[in-house]
């Protein structure tokens, strides 16, 4: 599988002459302050609770409808309950995958707050909810409806799916939320290809849309009630137009105004490569140190997938620099990127950014290839950040990067610890962290690593104290 | 965002109580013989004269009761009476959405029209697994029999 994540490769302390495209990420002589480039935009943490908090009126309200178009004595008739049941669980399993989809939306006012990273957490752990309950949904509704008519429930089932309008098609779209569902099961994940993951999981679109069409016409809080029945439109349509706009235009708007191309490959360190990319206008593009993109490298045999790797410094007009470790197929074949090669992006995304930091001074942690994420953090900065910043890595070669890190931390008045070899020696605990860090808990944390490491930083930094608002994290997932 | 879950909470109990406070007017029980034209905000006419003169005792007359949106679909009730005797109740238009609905329908119109040739008025027990279809169907024809001045 994949691996996420890269990081930004050289920029170099001077400037190579051997390259021919002599993308200059050079931080050398006068401190640039910020490269030039824009700046994401400021996080505004009351459109996001606003947001949840329309979310969460919708599933009230949602709750509220089910039960008010139901009357006592419909209770007590044969399957009644059962009915009724069915009702409740469609309508909240409906509304919930709608939230499903809203929450992978990539709407930018609500991921610069809660991050990529923490809707997508949300979106997994929501996922079984919206999957059971209307599976639930069709068996109590047949199970309700048999009662009633007083047949069998496989009778009534064939009755449901060929004599009621749009039942069938409904029942296709259930299918195809199962399957999208069984493959996200973590066990089932892991051996797909996330090619064949992300493509099934955009039938959950196809899904939607066939289900839709049989809630309106049947159901009970929606037949004879236009108001309901508008808003609902409303809703479903909305979100549409949000999936549209920000997973597809914008992107494809980004693509094109940038017109990025590979203008160089170079190795950075073991399996370790940086591409440099050339491109347009890249000082509208608003990007903070820290973000990453997803990038799709339109050659013939890779122009179909895309893959989240980090900036690995901020842009320098006209380049854009991403920095890799080879580890899955696609990071792999990045090193025989040809020059010349068109990129298309989406993103940025991320909000291990300066935008997170709550008090003046910072400690920035990596391991591995998340050294990258730390260099374009580094450079975007403010002045008094004075920041600490602890490295890790197997090998002095595996922290790519090194000089132009040492290069920041030295111009903004921090210091470096490179800690190489393995685990045990390089061990990163609390008397080493005291050690390095005595004011630790005054400062802000950032992390950024594979997910054991990030999990275990996080762990020890909230032990010794750091209030959770200030630990940052990005984790790199395989 | 650690006050997430508390929006999410505060959120999902005001759609719930706003979405069920607005609905408690409308949703009043509007029972047989409460009024004419009740539970037809469509505003359907009444009961519509079809016949007779309100003629001496005896006479022959007829009306049909405004069309009763139930659950799922529309009924009427057209009803005959002899003086202010219910001699035949019958429903010329049932529209329903679906199949399950219709056939509940078509199973429940026979016992409420003997209900109704048995108790001679709309004050019907209904026919249980039907209680929309006979709620209507008591409605309109509670109507039809205002409209004649029938009890």
């Amino acid at each position: 599988m994949i691996l996420s994540l890269s990081l930004p490769h050289s920029l170099e302390v001077n400037a190579r002459p051997d390259s021919p495209a002599g993308p200059a990420f050079a931080m050398s002589g006068h401190a640039k302050r910020r490269a030039a480039g824009r700046g994401s935009p400021v996080p505004r943490p009351a459109v996001a609770g606003a947001a949840l908090l329309a979310a969460g009126t919708g599933l009230g309200a949602t709750t509220a409808l089910t039960i008010t178009a139901e009357t006592a004595s419909q209770l007590t008739v044969p399957g009644g309950l059962a009915t009724f049941a069915g009702n409740l669980t469609g309508m909240v399993g409906t509304y919930l995958a709608l939230m499903m989809v809203l929450l992978v939306s990539r709407i930018p006012v609500i991921e610069r707050v809660l991050g990529q990273d923490g809707l997508l957490r949300w979106h997994r752990r929501l996922a079984p909810w919206p999957i059971s309950l209307l599976v639930a949904h069709a068996v109590l509704i047949t199970a309700g409806y048999a009662q009633a008519a007083r047949s069998g429930v496989w009778h009534e089932a064939g009755t449901l799916l060929f004599r009621y309008p749009d039942i069938l098609i409904a029942t296709i779209g259930l299918a195809l939320i199962c399957l999208v569902g069984v493959i996200s099961i973590r066990a089932i994940r892991r051996r797909v290809r996330r090619e064949v993951w992300w493509t099934v999981h955009l039938w959950l679109y196809l899904a939607l849309s066939l289900s839709f069409a049989h809630v309106l016409v049947l159901g009970q809080s929606f037949v004879g009630h236009p108001l309901t029945w508008a808003v609902w439109s409303v809703a479903w349509a909305g979100t549409a137009g949000l999936v549209l706009a920000y997973r597809v235009g914008l992107p494809v708007l980004r693509s094109v105004r940038h017109r990025l191309r590979v203008a160089e490959v170079h190795p950075e360190g073991p399996g370790v490569v940086s591409v440099i990319c050339e491109g347009e206008h890249l000082d509208r593009l608003p990007v903070s140190g820290g973000q990453f993109l997803f990038w799709r490298f339109l050659t013939p045999s890779m122009w179909w997938q895309a893959h989240p790797y980090t900036l690995s410094a901020l842009p320098q007009p006209p380049y854009l620099r991403l920095t890799v470790k080879g580890v899955g197929d696609h990071s792999s074949a990045l090193a025989r990127l040809k020059p010349g090669t068109r990129v298309a992006i989406e993103g940025p995304y991320g909000v291990f950014t300066r935008h997170s930091q709550r008090r003046p001074r910072v400690l920035l942690i990596a391991a591995g290839i998340g050294v990258t994420s730390v260099r374009a953090l580094l450079e975007d900065l403010p002045r008094g950040a004075k920041p600490v910043v602890v490295l890790r890595g197997a090998r002095r070669e595996d922290l790519v990067l090194g000089t132009e890190i040492a290069d920041l931390v030295k111009r903004r008045g921090g210091q470096l610890h490179e800690l190489t070899g393995s685990r045990a020696q390089a061990t990163i605990d609390q008397y080493s962290l005291r050690r390095m860090v005595p004011d630790l808990t005054e400062r802000d944390v950032y992390v950024c690593g594979p997910e054991g490491f990030v999990t275990e930083i996080v762990g020890l930094v909230r032990w010794l104290g750091v209030p959770d608002e200030a630990i940052h994290h990005e984790a790199y997932a395989l | 965002m650690k006050r997430a879950p508390l929006l999410i909470l505060a959120g999902t109990a005001a759609g719930f109580l706003g979405v069920l406070g607005f609905h408690t007017r409308p949703a009043a029980p509007t029972l047989p013989g409460a009024e004419a034209n009740g539970g037809n905000p469509g505003g359907t006419p009444a009961a519509t004269r079809s016949a007779g003169p309100p003629a001496g005792p005896g006479a022959i007359r007829s009306a049909l009761g405004p069309s009763e949106q139930f659950g799922y679909g529309v009924l009427d009730v057209k009803v005959t009476v002899s003086g202010t005797r219910i001699t035949d109740v019958s429903v010329p238009t049932l529209q329903v959405a679906e199949f399950t609905s219709q056939q509940i329908s078509e199973q429940a119109i026979p016992l409420l029209t003997s209900e109704v040739l048995t108790a001679q008025s709309a004050s019907i027990n209904g026919v249980s697994g039907a209680t929309f279809t006979s709620e209507a169907y008591a409605q309109s024809l509670q109507a039809a029999l205002d409209a004649l001045h029938v009890k």
